[in-house]
């Protein structure tokens, strides 16, 4: 067959036939043991050849697992294999006689054709083959070494292979890979054309493809050292971080929800950063690892240090009404187990929670020891105020909470965002207070402004004047709006308390009297009271209103009632103007606080206070203020009258009082300000800042422009001031661990246990001075040089990552019932060599991706497709499906869309409506972002942890409740769903359509399609490719000429503006061309 | 025991394990290492364009049922207010409740506090021919009384509803594991290639919530988790067209990604390329069908208020059993209703009245429908909660309760008019006399239906061959026809 001249129509099926012809044998995996045992034929290696037969086939029931042994007989420690032994019967024999088969009693029972005497018995599920039996016989023959589990075994570095003949290949990598291809006389694969390798290389480091000019000064280059180069700038880029932080966020199950029942949201997101910068600032692996499991505990622990013990808080929580808190610490405890022993270990300790394990040497004893590290950390079994758990750090706790302990940090992200609208606000500002100052139609009017204002300001007030209370109810008011009236009150069941009134000598007012309970009050989660106040507002401008909460001493001198350290307000506000009868709303643009609150929602902090003000309970004794900027700024004459509702939960003492300055983001005026409005002959600069703050205290002259910089305000509130709350480890007094028989965490009767590492495995000392390991030791013992397992599993998952399947396939379990690895030496030596290099990951990676091994064409190679289906020998690349986030990112970024800002809170990209509908405590409604927070990468993708978005989930991203070592790689109706109908795939189609008619406007279609197809895939369309994309196009054109509603409806999906300037037709037909393209598999493969 | 099912039936059933075979071998010559999940590509996308018919090569005994609509009632509904009459517990009423049933027990929110003997508030009537005793809450259901199996002796070990559904879907509460929809669609694969093998819905007021994990594949591979269709928007995600998109631009979109695709294929001769054709394939003809299913305009009016649908697919319970039956019409093999509601803390009596109006007779219904078109016998209905309530009383209503609560299962093999497995005279605990049935036993019967032995239908994962009934699971033969 010639797979390289036109085909008739008929072509498919014959490709079709013969791909399947060869796929067939790709169904046969675990071809590594025959790859292996091809080599050396005539000596059988037990770890590699034997114990994987024994593991799966005799050791359930002559392994350690003793207490459910079906035997007393153990095949797995020698002793016992070649001691004789009497069987209930009487009968002495020897299980195994070295080099004879035929007195070896365990080859007499497995060749036995006596179905009473055969071994495995008939009703195991694994049976041993022929080919089996002849490899334990010739084992025994030779006289049935036993060996130490490969992977328990310190690694060690075997001299790199001589190939002899060709001396050309220096690289470590290439001489153990050629080394095995070579006794098979299979010749590598030659190195990949240079588009596709610099595209290989972008998406394996940075998760994107490269740029046009980076894919065209790579080809230029024609030095021996560019592709080095090429590695480097990639290493370097920040990029970096965020590809290798997902394999690990999903190992170590990190999302933005807690998991069980309500599924609340966990202020976590700086965790997140910490990894992505973690590896983009290449700390090494191992004080990585110290950092996570126990940053708190290392001497003058940084904020960062502290961050990184996030890990610890990883795990699915709950807050559900009737849990058990020792329950779900019995669940925290064994997941962390699951998570730390999988993560670096490669270990299945998991299945030792409720019997030693079946094949490795892991006890019950050895798991609960493990969890014992953890015994020290605080948390909750529920985190809510329940009855059955009185936790008194959780009195009061909602659905809304967070979950303690979290630490306050320093979000670099927020803090960027915040400095860019900070700046976007000021150059809106000053831009329109240049303006005005040249228009002499607001001269007079803001000549008159300035001077009543600066009258105000020389009262020493900071700018706000008080507006007095005048009179206070327990009842709504008397007028009502029409909106009012169709709000029905919340519980009709509250008693309605009796409460007073104090008005007080400073303007304000005091409640006294109990708080009604039970009453719930605006549209939060909180219960209280309402009243309401008549004002009367100082005479003149005004642009904001300020609530004051004051400590009293009636109250204890603190702000809220009763025996109570914080307190809730919200409130509207409305006008009654001088001689009328009638309410009119003043609507709130923005509401904020410097101060810290506790109003949250779903465990999230509300920054701003329109939604509410929950005082924050350390902070009962001073007082607090809140900024109210009004929507529409007015001026009060004499006899206006305002009202307040303030809806309220044990608010003590308040005082209203309102400014004609706008916009601003302190309590008080600044002195600059005050000075530019004091002075006598205001300078050129004050003449400016005067004209800035008649804007804001107006918004007069440019009323779009006023909306926009009140817009810019809500965004700056938003940013939480540069700083986030993230949970961390705090360390306690550790409490009692004990075995639970059979993971049974009510029963009591297991004995007590110390912080320890696996038995088996060497290591472990503890700490100078201190009577118990910590979780420090734990990390040192996971880290140091002698502990065989954490470099190999570490450096088995990159393998993976740039091989498609590690070394050893089985990421997640290199003990017995691993998979030996295809090549044992060099998994070894890539471990040695990684500690040896500091755990340098950059080092490992480069090392990597400069092989010529990863170099090589993944085309693939039918002659080898009986010998090798699984490439195992890597005789060539692998194919693979980018990971769910990088398909995302890439369609994104191919069509300029991509947003790149690295780090901070999540986001949330288009999702189907209603998706939440099932979630409740609280209930949830997915509000997509409007702005570029839509376009940001994957990784920063709103994580609910019971609903994965459904794009992330048919890529086969996990839920991120377990940890992960590997996504499986499906091809599944859903994933072309998603590519097809996905808005935000047909928006990036769109937008790369529109990129391709801007950019290549007098360019003809095959131009076009040529510049579509470099962003894409890094190279030109061959040119069956382009004539056939040719005629679609113009079938398409005509389409979308005939159907213009059509044409206008597609090219209108998504957010990003849409040019007017092109035309409807070709524009829709470039759309479809670009779906085409975005949808073909090899965009979304790395080659 | 009987044989009742239709000889063609049991033949096609034979054929079809036949043909099961390519796998079936090929998992046998993975032998110990069985990495046949990490990268075989049948299991992982249904190459070939072929549907996926299942991991298991031969029945292990006479399958019976060829699909389950489980009717979950999500919350917990209390089997002594429906299923388990208990005079005893009515005379004890507003008493202590004796302590020695409780002493020692896990209890939820009741947790510390006194316990009362709370009775049931409604009547219970000796039903049809059997004689089955169900509330009077339930007379759509009374009258299909010598359809069903009312199985008392249910009992589950986990108290609080995440866990507990994850309990009775998956039998444990790791995360990672396989619900039962996944299991069966992994062993049997589906009948249908146009619409999901494993469907779930969702009806009743917002409630406790219900997490999509309920019906994940855990470690299978993500094509065996279960699909829930939306109640707003597409029913299946990213199923309708873009806007401005018909039928005809998107077919030749697919014709055209085929095209490049091909050429790519000649090119790299990359499998997955040939896979990847096949899906947009399936994915067009899923535009169509899933339309097609949810369409219940063409159901006749009688139809439509024999099950108490009173706005075609408004996303009630209603409609949504009226689904089930076109979905098992298609050759779904695991359909999944959840009604939320049931978790009647406080007012149960009132709620209890509700619930059962909004669920009685679109269950009732279903059962009959599937009976008149000659389903029932090979479809598995199985109606309860996650698990019961307790005897004690909770203020106006009952708290979460583990030790016994009442199911009932039809069709599908299930001897009917039966009622299996009792409770104490207080309905606290099952009585173990030979008819008690943990979750895990309810999952080795659900599978014997299907002709499959629990202890054979296992996935290595992490090294170890893990089944759905774990190390458990007795299947209770004496329900089986």
């Amino acid at each position: 067959m010639s797979l390289l001249s036109p085909l008739p129509k008929s072509r498919a099926s014959s490709i079709e036939k013969s791909i399947w012809a060869w796929l067939r044998f790709v169904v046969f995996i675990g071809t590594s043991v025959e790859l292996n045992a091809g080599s050396t034929a005539a000596q059988v290696g037990f770890n590699r050849d034997v114990r994987p037969i024994m593991s799966n086939t005799c050791f359930k029931c002559h392994g350690p697992d003793i207490k459910n042994n079906k035997s007393p007989l153990r095949l797995d420690l020698p002793n016992s294999a070649f001691a004789p032994y009497r069987n209930a019967k009487g009968t002495v024999f020897t299980p195994l006689v070295p080099g004879k088969p035929e007195q070896s009693e365990v080859w007499r029972r497995v060749s036995s054709v006596d179905p009473q005497e055969r071994m495995p018995p008939a009703e195991s599920l694994h049976q041993l083959t022929a080919q089996d039996k002849a490899m334990i016989k010739r084992w025994i023959e030779q006289g049935a070494k036993y060996e130490q589990h490969w992977s328990y075994m310190a690694p060690t570095k075997a001299p790199l292979p001589d190939l002899g003949v060709s001396p050309s290949v220096q690289h470590p990598i290439d001489l153990f890979i050629r080394e095995k291809l070579a006794a098979r006389k299979i010749a590598p694969s030659s190195e990949v054309d240079r588009p596709t390798l610099v595209r290989r290389l972008s998406l394996d480091l940075r998760g994107l493809p490269p740029t046009v000019e980076e894919v065209e000064t790579f080809m230029a280059d024609r030095s021996h050292d560019a592709y080095s180069r090429l590695v480097d700038t990639l290493l370097a880029s920040p990029h970096y971080g965020e590809r290798m932080a997902i394999p690990w966020l999903d190992s170590v199950r990190f999302a933005d929800s807690v998991g069980f029942h309500g599924d609340q949201l966990i202020n976590n997101f700086s965790y997140r950063d910490y990894v992505i910068d973690a590896f983009n600032r290449n700390l090494p692996f191992d004080q990585f690892t110290v950092e996570q499991l126990a940053g708190d505990l290392l001497p003058n622990a940084t904020v960062n240090q502290r961050v990184a013990t996030g890990f610890n808080r990883l795990n699915m929580v709950t807050r559900e009404g009737g849990a058990q808190a020792k329950e779900y610490l019995a669940k925290y405890a064994t997941d962390r187990v699951r998570t730390v022993s999988t993560t670096w270990l490669g270990s299945t300790m998991a299945c030792a929670e409720c019997h030693d394990h079946k094949y490795d040497p892991t006890s019950t004893r050895d798991f609960y020891a493990l969890s014992a590290f953890f015994a020290d950390i605080k948390q909750y079994g529920v985190y809510a105020d329940y009855r059955s758990s009185p936790e008194p750090d959780l009195r009061n706790f909602s659905n809304h909470s967070p979950f303690p302990p979290e630490i306050v940090v320093d979000s670099p992200y927020q803090q960027r965002r915040l400095a860019h609208f900070r700046r976007q606000f000021q150059d809106r500002v000053t831009a329109t207070a240049q303006s005005l100052l040249q228009d002499p139609v607001h001269a007079i009017s803001m000549r008159l402004w300035t001077d009543q204002t600066a009258a105000r300001l020389r009262g020493d007030t900071g700018g706000w004047s008080v507006a007095t209370v005048e009179r206070a109810l327990a009842e709504p008011p008397a007028i009502s709006t029409a909106a009012e009236a169709t709000v029905p009150s919340k519980d009709e069941r509250a008693p309605k308390e009796k409460v007073k009134f104090a008005l007080l000598t400073d303007g304000g007012v005091r409640i006294e009297g109990t708080a009604v309970a039970g009453r719930r009050v605006g549209e939060g989660p909180h219960h209280g009271e309402e009243f309401s106040f008549e004002l009367r507002p100082p005479v003149g401008p005004t642009a904001a209103l300020r609530l004051e909460i004051i400590p009293d001493e009636v109250n204890g001198g603190k702000v809220a009632r009763g025996n109570n350290a914080s307190c809730y307000v919200n409130f509207t506000l409305a006008l009654i103007r001088a001689g009328e009868n009638l309410l009119q709303p003043l609507a709130i643009a923005e509401a904020y606080t410097a101060l810290p609150t506790e109003n949250y929602f779903n465990g999230q902090t509300l920054p701003s206070l329109l939604e509410g003000w929950l005082t924050h309970r350390n902070l009962s004794g001073q007082r607090q203020a809140g900024i109210y900027l009004l929507r529409h700024p007015l001026t009060f004459v004499e006899g206006d009258r305002l009202v307040i509702k303030l809806a309220s939960r044990n608010v003590g003492r308040v005082r209203f009082a309102v400014s004609p300055l706008g916009g601003r983001l302190e309590v008080d005026a600044a002195p600059e300000i005050v000075a530019a409005f004091t002075a006598f002959r205001p300078t050129p600069v004050q003449q400016a800042l005067l004209a800035e703050q008649y804007f804001l205290g107006t918004g007069a002259f440019a009323a779009d422009v006023f909306t926009a910089a009140l817009a810019d305000l809500s965004k700056v509130v938003d940013c939480h001031g540069g700083r986030a709350a993230s949970v961390v480890t705090e360390a306690v007094d550790p409490v009692v661990t004990r075995v639970l028989p059979r993971g049974n965490w009510q029963d009591e009767s297991g004995e007590i246990v110390q912080p320890a590492p696996p038995q088996f495995l060497p290591g472990g000392g503890r700490s100078a001075g201190s009577p118990r390991q910590s979780r420090l030791d734990l990390a040192r013992w996971i880290t140091a040089r002698q502990n065989p397992l954490t470099a190999r599993v570490f450096v088995n998952r990159l393998w993976q990552q740039f091989f498609g399947t590690g070394l050893s396939a089985t990421l997640d379990d290199l003990g017995l019932q691993g998979e030996y690895p295809s090549h044992p030496e060099l998994l070894d030596w890539l471990a040695v060599e990684f500690m040896d290099r500091g755990w340098d990951v950059k080092a490992l990676v480069r090392l990597i991706v400069t092989s010529s091994t990863y170099r090589q064409q993944s085309r693939f190679r039918p002659e080898l497709a009986e010998i090798d289906p699984g490439n195992r020998l890597l005789a060539r690349q692998n194919f693979r499906r980018l990971d769910a986030e990088f398909v995302r990112d890439n369609a994104l970024f191919v069509a300029g869309l991509l947003n790149p800002d690295i780090g901070g809170p999540s986001v949330r990209p288009y999702q189907p409506e209603g998706y939440y509908a099932s979630l409740n405590n609280p209930l949830r409604e997915y509000v997509p972002d409007t702005d570029d927070r839509q376009y940001r990468r994957g990784i920063y993708m709103h994580r609910q942890r019971t609903f994965l978005h459904p794009m992330l989930a048919n890529f086969d991203a996990t839920s991120r409740e377990e940890c992960t070592s590997f996504r499986t790689q499906s091809n599944t109706p859903q994933q072309a769903l998603t590519l097809l109908n996905d808005p935000t795939f047909v928006e990036a189609a769109r937008v790369l359509a529109q990129r391709v008619l801007s950019e290549c406007s007098d360019s003809d279609f095959a131009g076009r399609l040529d510049y579509a197809s470099r962003r894409l895939l890094a190279r030109p369309l061959p040119d069956r490719d382009r004539q056939s994309l040719d005629r679609f196009f113009t079938g398409q054109l005509d389409h979308f000429r005939k159907n213009r509603e059509d044409a206008l409806r597609l090219v209108s999906i998504g957010l990003s503006p849409k040019p007017d300037h092109l035309d409807l037709a070709e524009f829709a037909a470039w759309t479809s061309v670009a779906r085409v393209l975005l949808n073909r598999n090899e965009a979304i493969t790395r080659n | 025991m009987r044989f009742l099912i239709n000889p063609d039936f049991i033949n096609e059933c034979q054929r079809n394990w036949s043909r099961r075979t390519f796998l079936g071998k090929s998992a046998q010559a993975i032998g110990s290492l069985a990495l046949g999940a990490l990268l075989n590509p049948r299991l992982l996308g249904g190459a070939q364009g072929a549907r996926w018919t299942g991991v298991l090569s031969a029945p292990h005994f006479l399958p019976r049922a060829k699909r389950v609509i489980h009717l979950c009632m999500a919350g917990g509904p209390s089997h002594v207010d429906l299923f388990d009459p208990k005079p005893q517990l009515t005379r004890l009423h507003g008493q202590p409740f004796p302590d020695s049933f409780t002493k020692g027990e896990q209890l939820a929110q009741l947790q510390n506090t006194q316990l009362i003997a709370r009775g049931s508030s409604f009547g219970f009537s000796r039903c049809g021919r059997s004689g089955q005793q169900i509330s009077d809450l339930l007379p759509h259901t009374q009258r299909i009384a010598d359809d069903i199996c009312i199985v008392r002796s249910m009992h589950t070990e986990q108290i609080n509803h995440d866990p507990a559904h994850a309990f009775m879907n998956a039998g444990s509460i790791a995360k990672g594991r396989p619900s039962m929809g996944s299991w069966l669609l992994y062993g049997l694969g589906a009948e249908t290639e146009n619409l999901p093998g494993y469907v779930v819905l969702m009806s009743g007021k917002v409630d406790q919530p219900v997490s999509s994990r309920q019906w994940s594949a855990g470690f299978l591979p993500s094509r065996f988790q279960g699909v829930q269709f939306q109640s707003r928007g597409a029913p299946v995600h990213y199923v309708g067209n873009p806007e401005g998109v018909c039928q005809s631009v998107q077919r030749q979109v697919i014709d055209e990604i085929a095209e490049l695709d091909r050429n790519e294929a000649e090119l790299s001769l990359d499998p997955e390329i040939l896979t990847r054709l096949a899906q947009y394939e399936l994915a067009f003809k899923m535009q169509s069908s899933v339309p097609d299913l949810t369409d219940l305009r063409r159901e006749s009016a009688e139809t439509l208020s024999s099950y108490g649908v009173k706005s075609p697919g408004d996303g009630s319970f209603a409609s949504n059993c009226l689904l089930a039956r076109r979905l098992a019409e298609r050759g779904v093999r695991f359909i999944q209703l959840y009604h939320r509601g049931w978790d009647h803390h406080a007012e149960i009596d009132p709620k209890l009245a509700t619930l059962c109006r909004e669920t009685d007779q679109p269950a009732a219904a279903l059962l009959k429908d599937l009976k008149q078109r000659g389903m029932l016998d090979d479809t598995l209905i199985i109606w309860g909660g996650e698990f019961g309530r307790t005897p004690m009383g909770q203020g106006t209503g009952r708290d979460h309760h583990i030790n016994a609560f009442s199911i009932w299962m039809a069709g599908g093999g299930i001897q009917s008019g039966l009622t299996w497995g009792s409770t104490d005279e207080l309905g606290y605990k099952y009585v173990d006399d030979g008819q008690k049935m943990h979750v895990h036993d309810m999952h080795a019967t659900m599978l014997a239906t299907f002709g499959i032995d629990h202890k054979k239908l296992v996935y290595r994962s992490q090294g170890r061959d893990f089944r759905l009934t774990d190390v458990h699971g007795e299947v209770a033969r004496g329900i089986l026809r």
